[in-house]
């Protein structure tokens, strides 16, 4: 019997690339072999600190020399199609970090090159293999809150993070570039909560967006509502709370469960059993019970070293290389892949359908005085007045 | 004398800002697009502001970098990242640097000033209680260094690369931990925050302060001596408190610091303990300190500033006892 192995290869040695790194780690069978980034600098650094052999700055090279298993793709969303493509075509299987694809038909031609060459594509909705998660969806399954009919799914972006500052700074950044801007980049796991539950291809759609802060150039807040044919949901993509958040919460017809993955806390919320002002007492009783039963299970975690921001990330990988090596089901299927695309899409689509709108309407009562001042990246100069006696400009 | 100075609305680039104008030059500041201008023009005031241009640029960006630099006869490259990811650090402190240093080679710039850090040595070969000068050799092994030292090693590597290539005069001015004004003295090199307690690390060993005024001043200097291209300067002040007398002058304030002291001869048991810990779990808790860290970091040595103070005529006039109760009064 020939030993459990897998060679695995990461393209873009940026943010996400660590924790990508890390966790492959993680995995005793899996061995990071080669990393490449066009910036020879990032690559570099990628290899040196987890002491990885292989570093490369053209894939083709990477390719040719490393001959990897598996490729993490973990570059900006704008180059996953060509470079998913590239390797998928060379026998190689693809591992893809959210979101898939600028667009629904890039992720068509991804997975039809996967079907093609008879290779693998994974994506990477790890929150669906967060412990919290796991625990939360078993309670579904075992009938805990009845029939599913609503699920309110919540983000919070931390605008003035490290990446959220540079977005801001700088007017070419790749993720302004894209159709959905800011939210494209992660509003697929609140997404993916959603869809886990409302399984219709083509929900109906509301959202919008708008911005909180005058100084920030784009829209930094969405709202969006889904409606299937048995359950709907709610999202909050929300630049301007704190902290955090990352929470999920499913209304049952029986009760709800509301899923904390920061903080890995599942808490339930039930009928009353006692009437009246027992069920004060009744219901505060609950919260102690329940936030001893996280209290618990998080220390038994803690002790056995469990407790890793990104679990999920690691079982996905693990589910994926079984699914390549033993040929065991993929941990996100194809079609979800396709649906949750095509909803980002649709919702991007709301959000400046309703811009133009906001805008024609804007517009109409003062058509003539008012001009949009389209403001592009370039090299000019700005002087800020003789009475300044002093020089500003932009290159 | 036209300068292009980079980091201007940064901590210690507005008081290099404020010693070049001082000294007549014509200041161009490279800012990010978004900086807050207006408090860098109230903090120079509307008299020196008169001498400065402001450009808004990524420094990332070859060409941008190239208009930048032309007519400049000396580059101050103070900006750099101070937190985030390692990967983050590198593209927002290593990569402009290159582009800068690239752009300037091909300029003909007369002289490149690059601001780094004290912490790129590998002090950790250096026998207690020895001095730490321009002599020690910089770590070779920085990715087992903290995120910001390893970003400022491969910054130092690449700016010595470019000199050498492309015939670029580079002068290099390491600063210890700077503080003054608004920026208080409680640094990483004192102890780490823990919630809300202090973990002071060994406290007997000297803390390698500069008072940012005195630092800037420096750093002036090293742009405008003549002579002292392809040199390195160690910029510390003298009498230098140890971590214990800083915390004891923080009490004798009326600060309230819970500090809980790591004696110097468990540093690297604690290390130890992080280093398998971490292993054990797989980096659960990551391995913040490890006994590489904590040597470079916390090993008591003494500061040398003899090479700032003979080729640049530089001396620290502000003493740590008067920068610390300037601290103060702002409430930092």
């Amino acid at each position: 019997m020939t030993e459990k192995r897998i060679k695995v290869g990461l393209v873009g040695c940026g943010q996400i690339a660590d924790a990508h790194l890390q966790q492959i780690r993680r995995i005793p069978w899996a061995e990071p072999v080669a990393v490449c980034d066009l910036e020879p600098l990032l690559a570099r650094q990628a290899a040196e600190r987890f002491e990885i052999a292989g570093l490369f700055t053209s894939l083709d090279q990477m390719i040719e020399q490393a001959r990897p298993d598996v490729v993490h793709i973990t570059t900006p969303v704008e180059s996953h199609r060509p470079l998913a493509t590239q390797l998928l075509d060379a026998g190689i299987h693809v591992y893809v970090e959210k979101p898939f694809t600028v667009d629904v038909a890039e992720a068509r031609d991804v997975l039809d090159s996967a079907l093609r060459n008879n290779r693998l594509v994974c994506l990477g909705h790890d929150q669906l293999f967060d412990p919290a998660w796991l625990e939360c969806c078993q309670r579904i399954e075992a009938g805990e809150i009845g029939e599913v009919q609503h699920v309110e799914s919540v983000l919070g972006y931390p605008l003035r993070g490290p990446f959220g500052t540079q977005v801001i700074a700088n007017p070419d950044h790749w993720v302004r570039r894209l159709p959905g801007g800011l939210f494209q980049n992660t509003l697929s796991h609140p997404l993916y909560r959603i869809t886990e539950f409302l399984t219709d291809d083509q929900p109906e759609l509301q959202a919008t967006w708008f911005s909180r802060f005058k100084q920030v150039p784009f829209p930094t807040e969405l709202r969006a509502h889904l409606r299937g044919e048995k359950v709907t949901g709610s999202l909050l993509f929300t630049s301007s709370t704190k902290p955090c958040h990352r929470l999920t919460r499913i209304y049952g017809t029986e009760g709800a469960l509301e899923v904390d993955l920061n903080s890995q806390l599942v808490r339930a919320d039930r009928v009353d059993r006692y009437p009246g002002a027992f069920a004060k007492i009744e219901a505060p009783w609950r919260c102690v019970r329940e936030s001893t039963r996280n209290l618990a299970r998080n220390l038994s975690r803690f002790w056995k070293g469990e407790l890793h921001y990104f679990e999920g990330m690691k079982t996905t990988f693990l589910k994926f290389y079984e699914a390549i090596l033993e040929g065991s089901d993929l941990p996100v299927s194809y079609e979800e892949m396709i649906r949750v695309t095509a909803i980002m899409d649709q919702l991007f689509a709301e959000c400046r359908r309703g811009d133009t709108e906001r805008s024609i309407e804007q517009r109409r009562p003062q058509h003539s005085s008012t001009e949009s001042r389209s403001e592009r990246p370039g090299f000019h100069w700005e002087t800020t007045g003789a009475s300044e006696q002093s020089s500003s400009r932009a290159i | 004398m036209q300068v292009l100075l980079t980091g201007a609305t940064g901590f210690l680039g507005r008081r290099v800002l404020r010693e070049l104008v001082d000294e007549g030059c014509a200041v161009r500041c490279a800012v990010r697009p978004g900086s807050n201008i207006q408090a860098l023009r109230d903090f120079v005031g509307s008299r020196r502001w008169s001498c400065t241009e402001t450009v808004s640029v990524q420094l990332s960006d070859p060409e941008q970098c190239r208009r930048l630099v032309q007519n400049c006869d000396v580059v101050y490259h103070v900006a750099a990242a101070l937190s985030g990811s390692p990967s983050n650090l590198v593209m927002n402190t290593v990569v402009p640097t290159r582009s800068l240093m690239n752009a300037a080679a091909t300029e003909r710039v007369g002289r490149f000033v690059l601001v780094s850090s004290l912490g790129v040595y590998g002090s950790q070969e250096l026998p207690n209680h020895s001095v730490l000068d321009e002599q020690c050799p910089v770590d070779p092994a920085g990715h087992l260094r903290d995120p910001y030292t390893y970003s400022k090693i491969l910054q130092e590597e690449v700016a010595w690369d470019i000199a050498r290539e492309q015939d670029l005069p580079l002068v290099v001015v390491r600063p210890g931990v700077i503080f003054g004004d608004e920026r208080g003295a409680l640094s990483h090199r004192i102890g780490l925050k823990l919630g809300s307690l202090l973990l002071s690390m060994g406290g007997r060993q000297q803390v390698p302060f500069t008072c940012v005024d005195n630092c800037a001043l420096a750093v002036k200097l090293a742009g405008l001596r003549s002579g002292v291209e392809g040199q390195i300067f160690n910029i510390v002040d003298d009498n230098l408190p140890t971590g214990q007398q800083v915390l004891r002058n923080y009490r004798k304030a009326g600060h309230r610091i819970r500090v809980v002291r790591i004696p110097q001869f468990a540093i690297n048991w604690v290390a130890r303990f992080n280093e398998r810990y971490s292993e054990s779990t797989q980096q659960q808790i990551p391995p913040v300190l490890t006994r590489y860290r904590v040597q470079a970091m916390w090993k008591p040595l003494r500061y040398s500033n003899d090479r700032a103070r003979h080729l640049l005529g530089w001396h620290p006039s502000i003493s740590f006892d008067e920068a610390f109760e300037r601290t103060l009064a702002f409430g930092a």
